[in-house]
């Protein structure tokens, strides 16, 4: 009972970044109904500047060689302006590898290819300038307690203080997303452009402008995403890779586009997870794939979407 | 001259090798299916020769090169089959949900390859036995299955089996209503694909050797995706031309580090930093060529240029529309 308790603990708390995470594929999927694989890149970047805003020096073997920032921010601030770096990065993505390719009315498919170039940039000249190396945050966060012991005696029940830093940053994320998008007048405008391009903008919305805002929150999602998920282990330039595809077993699970349920569906496969037995622990990494591949085949609009009629 | 070809040999049967990966992927679409399986079916067709070739057969010395022959009718019977599973599985699917279902049969495949001790687990399998003694003599292998491939493609968009394909890619639901059985194409289409991306995994696995779960990755699809938008997806000859010059682009920009005149930070930049470079030609080509390098038009253009340019522009009789499922 007691480890069934500490699993399904572990499993929510890995599984709301994932929540997080794919939130952000899950904005501009709505709006654009495409997926910007840029997505993980933009991922590895946030975990990359809340790093170096927190001073920490870099290694020897990329173009900046044991390079840090002469400042010092505590996590938060850092964790803060790391999102913001990373929502700009998407801003910087759409206009780079979606806005050139929507106005000549190209294909949308070839937004995948054009957004996983910038994607492939952007993780080289992370390994350029500063090496394939492991980074990690420290062991503490401040004078925070390492973790809080919540049922002691043999099989204690323990929680991570970074844990719980990463559930709460994530639900605070979440419930932010969905206060913007159902109760302000912009969140009004995003629900309109979702619902149709063309119609939204001949009723004089600047559909422009509510796309670069949704590439926006977009990349502060995955920003902090990064941050939180390079906080729980350790990161390199190649880590948004393994969770950007994870990222689409959940919001397929979810159903494309929709948001609550991109949270539904990262917590189910965070502590699905975290339910796989110990010996089968190498298959861990299948298990989101296993998952997405009975939603398409049983249940193609997801846990919580509705069935598409096709139109003729 | 032979020096340089054979220090070149490794280069140029991946280039070979990539075009016909591209082809694999085009087959699919052709019935407009986007599959990004391929990686997948490759992975396999690799796992099947270095399986084969140094568990099942006990050869001393150079490999027999009709062993490899073996390793090739297996890998397509595998490869077919899990194909026609996974296409039959598949079926329902369009899109891009198609896609990401892909996605994930060759994550699953990966992470199994990685596990099973059958595939050498981790560090894959090495010291796989080479039927040649020089990268360059792979061609021997390669170029013969570009060639068939290549052929067979051109062939089958003429003949009735591929006119279907088109038909369920332009309108699947009018295909089915002039009689045209559009599960058996988009199955014939997926099997097609599938196979020939395991016979090209079968010879890369011998030309390099060593063979492991990295194969079957995320980002090859992409780049196999790559080979075909960015090679022009409407004729056979886009993703052929795509997988060739996306395959030899970084080594090119890696040869161009060697110039004496450029200063060194520049040489270093193209060097380790010639990834960078390649993805912002992929995304700068998706814009300046969105519909890829090698167009239908192109070609009736070149093909008028040859008779002598005198004949008026040819009527359009099949209209070409934009989109490319």
């Amino acid at each position: 009972m007691r480890l069934l308790f500490q699993k399904l603990l572990n499993g929510v708390a890995i599984g709301s970044v994932y929540a997080l995470f794919a939130l952000g594929y899950t904005v501009v999927f709505s709006i654009l109904r495409v997926i910007n694989f840029a997505h993980g890149a933009i991922f590895t970047v946030g975990a990359y500047i809340t790093y170096a805003l927190t001073g920490a020096a870099f290694g020897k073997n990329g173009q900046l060689r044991n390079a840090s920032l002469p400042l010092e921010l505590n996590f938060w601030l850092a964790l803060a302006l790391g999102a913001l770096g990373a929502g700009v990065l998407g801003v910087l993505v759409e206009r780079l590898a979606f806005k050139p390719l929507r106005e000549r009315g190209s294909d949308p498919l070839l937004t995948l290819v054009s957004s996983l170039g910038v994607a492939i940039a952007t993780v080289n000249i992370l390994q350029y300038l500063f090496g394939a190396e492991n980074y990690s945050f420290g062991e503490t966060l401040g004078s925070m307690r390492a973790s809080v012991t919540l049922v002691g005696g043999e099989l204690p029940v323990v929680i991570r203080t970074k844990q719980i830093v990463i559930f709460a940053v994530s639900m605070v994320m979440v419930v932010g997303l969905t206060l913007l998008i159902n109760r302000t007048r912009t969140g009004k405008g995003l629900r309109a452009v979702a619902e149709d391009l063309t119609t939204a903008r001949l009723l004089g919305i600047d559909t422009d402008r509510l796309i670069r805002l949704s590439f926006f929150i977009s990349g502060v999602l995955g920003g902090i995403a990064g941050a939180l998920i390079g906080l729980a282990g350790s990161f390199n330039h190649q880590f948004g890779v393994a969770i950007g595809l994870k990222g689409l077993a959940v919001i397929v699970l979810g159903g494309l586009g929709d948001i609550p349920g991109a949270v539904v569906g990262g917590l189910v496969i965070g502590v699905a997870e975290a339910f796989v037995p110990a010996e089968y622990n190498a298959y861990k990494d299948a298990v989101p794939f296993v998952v997405l591949l009975v939603v398409l085949l049983v249940r193609p609009s997801g846990l919580l979407g509705r069935a598409q009629v096709q139109k003729v | 001259m032979l020096d340089f070809l054979n220090s070149q040999g490794t280069i140029y049967v991946s280039m070979v090798l990539g075009a016909v990966l591209g082809l694999s992927l085009y087959l699919p679409l052709l019935a407009g299916q986007l599959s990004l399986a391929s990686p997948g079916f490759y992975a396999l067709g690799g796992f099947v020769a270095a399986v084969m070739s140094t568990k099942t057969f006990e050869v001393k010395g150079s490999f027999p090169i009709h062993l490899v022959l073996v390793e090739l009718v297996v890998a397509a019977v595998l490869c077919g089959a899990l194909a026609f599973i996974v296409g039959l599985a598949a079926l329902r699917l369009t899109g891009i949900y198609l896609a990401l279902a892909t996605i994930a049969f060759v994550e699953v495949l990966r992470v199994f390859t990685l596990n099973l001790e059958l595939t050498g687990g981790a560090v894959g399998i090495f010291a796989i036995p080479q039927p040649f003694g020089t990268q360059l003599s792979y061609l021997w292998l390669a170029a013969p299955l570009l060639i068939i491939a290549t052929l067979f493609t051109w062939r089958l968009e003429k003949v009735r089996a591929g006119r279907a394909f088109a038909a369920v890619r332009e309108d699947e639901l009018a295909a089915a209503s002039m009689g045209v059985d559009t599960t058996r194409a988009k199955i014939t289409a997926f099997v097609l694909g599938g196979v020939l991306a395991g016979l090209a995994g079968v010879i890369a696995a011998h030309q390099i050797n060593t063979w492991s779960h990295r194969q079957a990755s995320f980002d090859a699809s992409i780049a196999y995706l790559a080979f075909v938008l960015i090679g022009g997806s409407r004729t056979f000859l886009g993703p052929v031309a795509g997988g060739l010059v996306l395959t030899y682009l970084p080594e090119w920009l890696r040869e161009q580090a060697k110039h004496e005149f450029l200063p060194a930070w520049a040489a270093e930049f193209l060097r380790t930093g010639r990834f960078i470079i390649y993805g912002v030609l992929l995304a700068a080509s998706c814009i300046f060529f969105p519909r890829g390098l090698i167009t239908p038009e192109l070609l009736r253009r070149i093909k008028r240029i040859g008779r002598g340019g005198s004949r008026p522009p040819e009527q359009k009789l099949r209209a070409e529309p934009e989109a490319v499922a």
